[in-house]
């Protein structure tokens, strides 16, 4: 078994989308044979897609942006739908994916499960399951504490979840959760230490965060007569 | 003022779009090459209300700002926005503020802008089916959610002489 896992973060370094593969890895059968790849906004190469193409497994992992797929992405699945193969004897790949976003809700991830479910449909690819987390930046303090117990309680029912379905080859519907710990506190949290002391690192203030710049000279569109031939 | 972000190049009809568009803020994908959104959050931790990302896309927020209306004209893409217009989207993000609230029960962003827009997205192409054009109804009304639009309204054309008919 093939499995290829597609890091959709376009951040370099460690990533949140990678935190979760990373978590998904050990859980996955021992005999697959595992590839992974980084989509961010360099494009995947000519080979790789070919190769993906090989793969009996697909499982994008990504973050959320505007409810959806991040445009990268978005532009890489729009790559393979365009060079599938014309052979029909080709193999059926299942589609797995796993999104992580900022706000706390996970069923916030719901479109771009949708999305991905609808890509499926165009590719003839067949849609395994897949999972929505919030609190996605949660991750990066918890790499120490084991899925499945405290704040990654849930995350472990999702991962179960996913790999459940990745072993048997039955679809499931999808799963949508949070971080086990209260949503106040994660909203406190988020406020006075991740965006202020982004801020403080950056040499501002909080009050600097909700800056209004002034607006920028827009070049209007010239009407049709206007415009040089 | 209007900004009105399209995908038309592709379609061919930007002889059309110079006359719709007249005097707008028009963005298409012609103007200048656009890049990805690398989720660094510069645009509210570094830079706030402006990309740090160096090309003619980093002013979006503070150009969505001036405008009344927001209209998208995209291919259907899976249910959702072409690459580019998803891409535009994406780059708008200084447009709101990091902080959250809740409104239907789930988290959102703050505004930034004490001005409202009205999103209106024409989604075009060739055999949606009825689940493209649910997910990418229910896109728009959760974009237009985050962004503190004051409404919405999405409309599905076969194709782009569909599309100019009805906004003509």
């Amino acid at each position: 078994m093939k499995i290829a896992m597609i890091n959709g973060s376009p951040k370099g370094g460690a990533t949140n989308s990678g935190f979760l593969l990373d978590k998904l890895r050990p859980l996955l059968p021992r005999e697959a044979e595992i590839s992974t790849y980084r989509v961010g906004p360099k494009a995947l190469k000519e080979e790789d897609y070919d190769e993906l193409y090989r793969t009996d497994i697909l499982v994008l992992s990504f973050p959320l942006y505007f409810d959806a797929v991040p445009s990268h992405l978005l532009r890489m699945m729009t790559e393979m739908e365009q060079r599938r193969p014309v052979d029909e004897s080709q193999r059926t790949i299942r589609v797995y994916a796993m999104v992580n976003n900022g706000f706390f809700e996970g069923d916030q991830c719901k479109l771009a499960v949708n999305i991905v479910e609808n890509w499926c449909e165009r590719c003839g690819f067949h849609f395994g399951t897949a999972f929505g987390h919030g609190a996605g930046e949660m991750f990066s303090s918890l790499g120490n504490v084991p899925v499945g117990s405290g704040p990654l309680k849930n995350l472990g029912f999702a991962l179960e979840h996913l790999v459940h379905s990745i072993r048997s080859g039955e679809h499931a519907e999808p799963f949508f959760t949070q971080p086990k710990f209260p949503r106040f506190l994660w909203q406190l949290s988020s406020t006075r230490l991740f965006w202020h002391g982004a801020a403080k690192k950056n040499g501002l203030k909080p009050k600097d965060l909700r800056r209004r710049p002034g607006i920028p000279p827009i070049r209007l569109s010239p009407p049709e007569n206007d415009v040089k031939r | 003022m209007k900004m009105i972000v399209h995908d038309l190049e592709e379609a061919g009809e930007i002889s059309w779009l110079r006359e719709f568009g007249a005097g707008q803020d028009v963005i298409g994908s012609e103007d200048a090459v656009i890049r990805h959104c690398t989720g660094c959050f510069g645009c509210w931790t570094r830079t706030p209300g402006t990309c740090v990302l160096k090309d003619e896309y980093r002013h979006l927020g503070a150009r969505l700002a001036v405008c009344d209306e927001m209209i998208l004209i995209s291919r259907c893409t899976y249910g959702g926005y072409s690459p580019f217009v998803c891409n535009v989207m994406n780059r708008t993000l200084s447009y709101v503020l990091p902080y959250f609230r809740t409104l239907e029960g789930q988290t959102h962003h703050q505004p930034r802008y004490e001005q409202a827009i009205r999103l209106t997205a024409c989604f075009y192409g060739e055999n949606m089916t009825e689940k493209e054009c649910g997910t990418a109804r229910s896109l728009v009304r959760a974009n237009a959610l985050n962004l503190g639009a004051e409404r919405f309204e999405v409309s599905f054309y076969d194709n782009v002489r569909q599309l100019k008919e009805a906004l003509a």
